[in-house]
């Protein structure tokens, strides 16, 4: 065991992968001598050499693109998407191609690429540095979508996708890289499953589904519901597509009510995909419409609001209280 | 120079930094420093940089020495800078938390103020405004279901009227069975309690309406499918007692068993065999309704004092843990009454050419449990204070919901009560249970503009329905007995004149 | 916003222009060029008769799909008609361990690359998103999103680069093409890596109804340059210029001299695919002038120049045709229906669990008709 940050664990991750597989290759803007702008990359350049961690032109398309091919001649590219707003112009390479290739190809042509994007909001940044595009990927066919949220499954989930055959986006809570904690770093990937979903705070009363950034709020928000005398059972859901919803389905049928909260905008977003897909496999265990407690339908806004848009401690045991019947700001809005 | 403070707090260096290093200060306390001038070296994970001052001033204090890593946000430098207190800082100082509402614990003092650093301490909720209501307060929703929660499941029906329930067909309350539903962990097979650990498997509107009548899906068997409780499963329930709900009498419904054997259904009618409870109840009826002449009275009480020491008593520390509802005072003023109108518990002995009079009670409540119509009774309830008559109220009820009620249950009853009040309905004419000599029907409490000391006020009102078997009760006591018990529930203290 | 001086662009119809390299004209005379003819020393009679062969089959290829079109066997076609010399000669100048990256209309590419002729239709019939597996030819599946293979080119030549091989990554796209970011953004990528790439562009006048002027405003090859990559136009309708070029690209490469772009000057003479009508575009007198130029005329006058078009080679030429066209067809009413479980197939590579409960779900409903056969539904 080690104390490493969730950067560093990533970054180890990434060295454990490189050197047991010499067709990984790390493709981005600045993660060479640089080391990546959040460091994540920090001394693989040195250590493998430029052929296997390549600066690239700054064009995110040109990025992917490339990947692609290198994929098509055998290698396993780990692309880093340098922030979430920068992803947009790959999105034709990543939905039509690195999705899709696959399929087109009825299985001949394998798409191993990683797609590394640290994401989420605040630390302040201006605009395009602190998105949650997750749902645009989850909604694609033909990728994985993950998210860790401690420095453990960074480092374990990374080297699950980069060994995953199909196209994974890693997508890395950014206003958590300092965060620290021990890593096995002796663990063996194989042994677990990225897309297993990880009940963190056992509880009774209320499942409270989240991933990435929020998963240490929520489980501060299980703690002060707990001396409210509510039972929260804090679901990190780690796999965004597809979601383990047994696990999540287990749950509230024991507990009755959901919660989901994530910093993406609320509308057509994964909260949606979780209330419509547990209401079909839980409906006549619910006690109450499942609720999601999100970021707004609005631009990412500038950092002196984002912790308005940015669901913290406080919203979230507001959507508890509305599950439960407690009084909330809805009171009386609902029926 | 007589200046003010400023105080410069780290700023994050890098994008979502949470800390850097003070390497060195190039500053002293005491130096006058220009605006700009270079004051330190701060080393970040990304990279060392130089710290410009961001006052004219001279410096007051170094809050870390070189070597230390500070948290971004944290207290670096104090300047002593000409200006009015008070006045606005030069830089930095942007709007603080309590300007934008934004979390308290969140205070950026910058614009880029980097990721939140773990803090260790229990985390918390800010206060709200009905915060007081949080805990055990009145629950808008109605009345909470959770467990450990503060709101006891019947209490709110109990209160409120409860609208009458629909006549459904059987057929509309069952779900289509869900054949795809998750393979998950489910009940084996119906009517089967639900796997331990699960929520208890319904509907939305029949959740709505086991809250409405204060049952507890947790202890309703579901003979839907795949153990789903349905609509007539919770009615069922309700007038079985559970959760505290008393069945109405005899005479006024008794809902069909849940047995489907034999039944033949064309279609525009159903046809089943007369059998088991459902005969056996017929049998009792008969005999009951054409052996004694029986009469009923009814009588409309202003049970508002009932409804208020309900609401006391349900404060009072004693009865923590106890349910209280207008049964169980129903019940208490029943006993109370009987004290002074003995006659109202007798028996005809056609057989040994007695009347027997009986010098203890065993109080019946009318129950429609799974197995059908039963009239459990609490025996020497009149030796019972009102706490433990309410306990044994709830324990009658409960082992009447699991189908545990037992023969001793429901031999030796002296007297009966019918709450046909969780249905709504205010009175009926219900028939005594065979060998007794009086049964009580207790309607729904309405609200309801009442005379009330010589005004019109809106008061919490209810009607009792008594009858009696006339062989053995005349009108006078008959009359006397129900007077006797709407005094109570109209002024609970006249139990002082009484006993 | 106008838009000028479209009709006057280089390449145009007014004959080759300065700097087009030709080696046979357009009726069908050899023009010694000291630089390129020792490309093509080796091209003797029986490799002209067989590049003529190629074409002469490519073009039958074509009229059958089209045919096949027609008669409701194929929901789509798009004709490769007028750039038979521009596909066959660069085709025939690749290795076998080269890997081509294309759009759509290189049928004649993938015919050089031994496609299985029956592989090329199961796109168009709406049997399969891709007709072959591209590990067994050493070409990709063709892209429909304009210029996104170029990037894929570029990537798996910097991959070759790694691997330190001599192969080739070679991508064809259009002259509608290179106004694409990712087209761009490949040359960028490729001239920084300096990849062994060959980026092909067939300029053949239309982006469906869009003229060439409205993407370029100079000769498309003029472009790469700018780039830091050499360029080169060539008469498209030339089947022995095109190999020559096309040699001279792959040898750069392979020696390590980067990238090469390539404009092969053509023309599509047919409509953009069989659900289009270039008559309401296009200038009938425009395809007369480029039929004068047609890339087979010219090879059969040279070849009959030099006494190499006797009936015994026309009759053997016409044979094979006749017998691909045959196979074709037959193949593409031979074609298996795909199972309706097929639909789910490939969309991972490991089981994923959303996509298993749908498949079990939807086999459920299929097999819920009382006619079902099967889970499977197919009867």
């Amino acid at each position: 065991m080690s104390t490493l940050t969730f950067g560093r664990a990533i970054n180890a991750g990434l060295r454990r992968a490189m050197d047991n597989d010499p067709k990984v290759i790390l493709m981005g803007e600045d993660i060479g001598k640089l080391g990546g702008v959040f460091r994540i990359t920090d001394g693989l350049q040195k250590d493998f050499g430029a052929h296997r961690v390549l600066d690239t032109p700054l064009a995110e398309a040109g990025i992917m693109g490339t990947a692609v091919g290198m994929a098509y001649r055998g290698y396993r590219p780990v692309v880093e998407i340098q922030f979430d707003g920068f992803i947009y112009p790959a999105f034709d390479q990543i939905v039509c191609q690195v999705a899709k290739i696959h399929y087109r190809t009825q299985g001949a042509v394998k798409m191993p690429i990683t797609i590394r994007v640290p994401f989420g909001g605040g630390i302040g940044s201006p605009e395009h540095h602190s998105e949650s595009p997750e749902a645009y990927f989850t909604h694609t066919s033909g990728l994985r979508v993950i998210s860790p949220s401690n420095p453990q499954d960074a480092y374990t989930m990374i080297q699950q996708a980069i060994s995953s055959d199909d196209p994974v986006l890693y997508f890395e809570p950014k206003r958590r890289y300092h965060v620290k904690g021990e890593v096995d770093e002796g663990s063996d990937p194989a042994a677990s499953s990225m897309e297993k979903a990880c009940v963190v705070t056992e509880g009774s009363d209320v499942t409270l589904v989240t991933y990435g950034p929020l998963v240490p709020t929520a489980r501060d928000a299980a703690v002060a519901a707990g001396d409210d005398g509510v039972s929260v059972e804090v679901i990190d859901l780690r796999s965004l597509a597809p979601i383990d919803f047994e696990t999540v389905e287990a749950s509230v049928r024991k507990t009755g009510r959901l919660v989901i909260t994530h910093e993406a905008a609320q509308s057509g977003g994964l909260g949606a995909e979780i209330a419509a897909s547990i209401t079909e496999r839980c409906f006549y265990h619910l006690e109450h419409a499942p609720v999601r407690v999100t970021g707004f339908d609005i631009p990412y806004p500038y950092s002196k609001l984002e912790f308005h848009h940015l669901p913290d401690l406080d919203r979230i045991l507001d959507g508890v209280d509305r599950v439960l019947g407690r009084p909330n700001s809805l009171s009386g809005l609902e029926r | 120079m007589a200046g003010v403070i400023k105080e410069f707090r780290l700023p994050d260096l890098g994008e979502g930094l949470t800390e850097s290093e003070i390497v060195n200060w190039h500053v002293a306390v005491g130096d006058t420093v220009e605006l700009n001038q270079i004051i330190a070296d701060v080393e970040t994970a990304k990279a060392v940089v130089e710290l410009p001052s961001p006052y004219a001033g001279v410096i007051a204090e170094l809050h870390e020495q070189p070597g230390t890593v500070v948290e971004v946000g944290a207290p670096l430098v104090s300047f002593e800078v000409a200006g009015p207190a008070g006045a606005p800082p030069t830089t930095g100082g942007a709007a603080s938390a309590g300007d934008t509402g934004a979390p308290a614990k969140r205070e950026p003092n910058l614009v880029g103020y980097g990721a939140a650093v773990e803090k260790g301490g229990r985390p918390e909720r800010r206060a709200r405004r009905f915060a007081s209501q949080l805990l055990g307060g009145a629950n808008p929703a109605g009345g909470s279901a959770l467990p450990g929660l503060a709101g006891i499941p019947g209490s709110v029906p109990m209160i409120a009227a409860v609208p009458a329930v629909p006549a459904r067909p059987a057929v509309e309350a069952a779900p289509v069975a869900p054949a795809l539903e998750s393979a998950g962990p489910r009940p084996a097979a119906p009517g089967l309690p639900t796997v331990s650990g699960e929520r208890p498997r319904s509907t939305p509107p029949v959740r709505k309406l086991a809250r409405d009548l204060g049952i507890r899906l947790e202890e309703v068997p579901g003979t839907g499918p795949g153990g789903l409780i349905t609509r007539d499963d919770v009615l069922a329930a309700s007038s079985a007692g559970a959760g505290g709900s008393i069945a109405p009498a005899p005479a006024t419904s008794s809902p069909a068993t849940s047995s489907p054997a034999g039944v033949q259904d064309t279609g525009r009618e159903t046809r089943a065999p007369i059998k088991g409870m459902r005969k056996h109840t017929a049998a009792a009826m008969v005999a009951s309704a054409f052996t004694a002449p029986h009469v009923t009275e009814f009588l409309t009480v202003d049970v508002t004092p009932t409804m208020e020491l309900i609401g006391r008593v349900k404060e009072s520390k004693a009865f923590a843990g106890v349910r209280i509802t207008p049964l169980t005072i129903v019940a208490k003023a029943l006993c109370i009454a009987l004290r002074r109108n003995p006659t109202l518990n007798s028996r005809w002995d056609e057989a040994a050419g007695d009347i027997v009079q009986f010098n203890y009670v065993n109080l019946g409540i009318a129950a429609a449990t799974p197995r059908g119509l039963l009239v459990p009774n609490i025996k020497d309830a009149q030796e019972l204070s009102l706490m433990d008559l309410a306990g044994e109220l709830t324990g009658l009820t409960e082992r009447a919901r699991a189908g545990k009620t037992g023969p001793a249950d429901l031999s030796g009853g002296t007297i009966s009560i019918t709450n046909i009040g969780v249905f709504g309905i205010d009175a009926g004419t219900p028939i005594l249970n065979p060998g007794e000599a009086a049964i009580l029907a207790m309607g729904a409490v309405r609200r309801m503009p009442w005379e009330y000391e010589g005004q019109v006020a809106l008061r919490s009102v209810m009607t009792l329905s008594l009858s009696f078997d006339h062989r053995l009760v005349d009108g006078e006591q008959g009359s006397r007995f129900l007077a006797d018990i709407g005094a109570i529930l109209a002024d609970p203290g006249m139990v002082l004149a009484m006993v | 916003m106008a838009l000028k001086n479209i009709e006057s662009v280089p390449g145009g119809p007014d004959g080759p222009p300065p700097g087009l390299i030709q080696l046979i004209t357009a009726d069908g005379i050899r023009v010694p060029d000291p630089a390129y003819d020792p490309l093509v020393a080796d091209v003797d009679g029986a490799a002209l008769q067989g590049l003529y062969e190629d074409m002469v089959v490519v073009r039958r290829i074509d009229a059958e799909a089209t045919a096949l079109q027609r008669q409701g066997e194929l929901a789509l076609w798009p004709p490769l008609l007028g750039q038979e010399a521009a596909q066959i000669g660069s085709g025939r100048a690749l290795r076998r361990d080269d890997f081509v990256f294309s759009s759509y209309r290189e049928n004649a590419v993938a015919y050089c690359r031994g496609v299985d002729l029956t592989d090329i239709l199961r796109v168009w019939r709406g049997n399969a998103s891709s007709g072959w597996d591209p590990y067994a030819i050493n070409m990709a599946t063709p892209q429909v999103i304009i210029g996104a293979q170029t990037l894929h080119a570029t990537g798996y030549a910097m991959g070759i680069l790694n691997d330190g091989d001599d192969a080739v990554a070679v991508t064809y796209f259009g002259d509608g093409a290179t106004s694409q970011g990712d087209v761009n953004e490949a040359m960028v990528f490729a001239a920084s890596f300096q990849a062994p790439v060959i980026f092909f562009c067939q300029n053949n006048h239309w982006a469906i109804s869009e003229p060439v002027g409205l993407q370029a405003h100079v000769p498309i090859a003029n472009r790469a340059p700018g780039f830091g990559i050499p360029s080169v136009r060539v008469d498209g309708n030339d089947v022995l210029a095109c190999l020559a070029v096309t040699r001279q690209a792959l040898a750069r490469a392979r020696s390590g001299g980067g990238p090469t772009f390539i404009e092969a000057v053509t023309y599509r003479m047919g409509p953009h695919t069989t659900a289009d009508d270039p008559t309401r575009y296009r200038d009938a007198n425009e395809l007369e002038d480029w039929a004068a130029k047609d890339p087979l005329k010219r090879l059969e006058a040279h070849l009959d120049s030099r006494g190499l078009f006797d009936e015994a080679f026309t009759a053997a030429v016409k044979a094979k045709a006749d017998a691909v066209a045959a196979e074709l067809r037959a193949g593409c009413l031979d074609m298996p229906e795909p199972a309706p479980s097929d639909v789910f197939k490939h969309v991972y590579s490991t089981p994923n669990s959303w996509l298993d409960r749908q498949q079990d779900h939807y086999e459920r409903y299929l097999s819920s008709f009382a006619d079902s056969a099967s889970s499977d539904g197919s009867s």
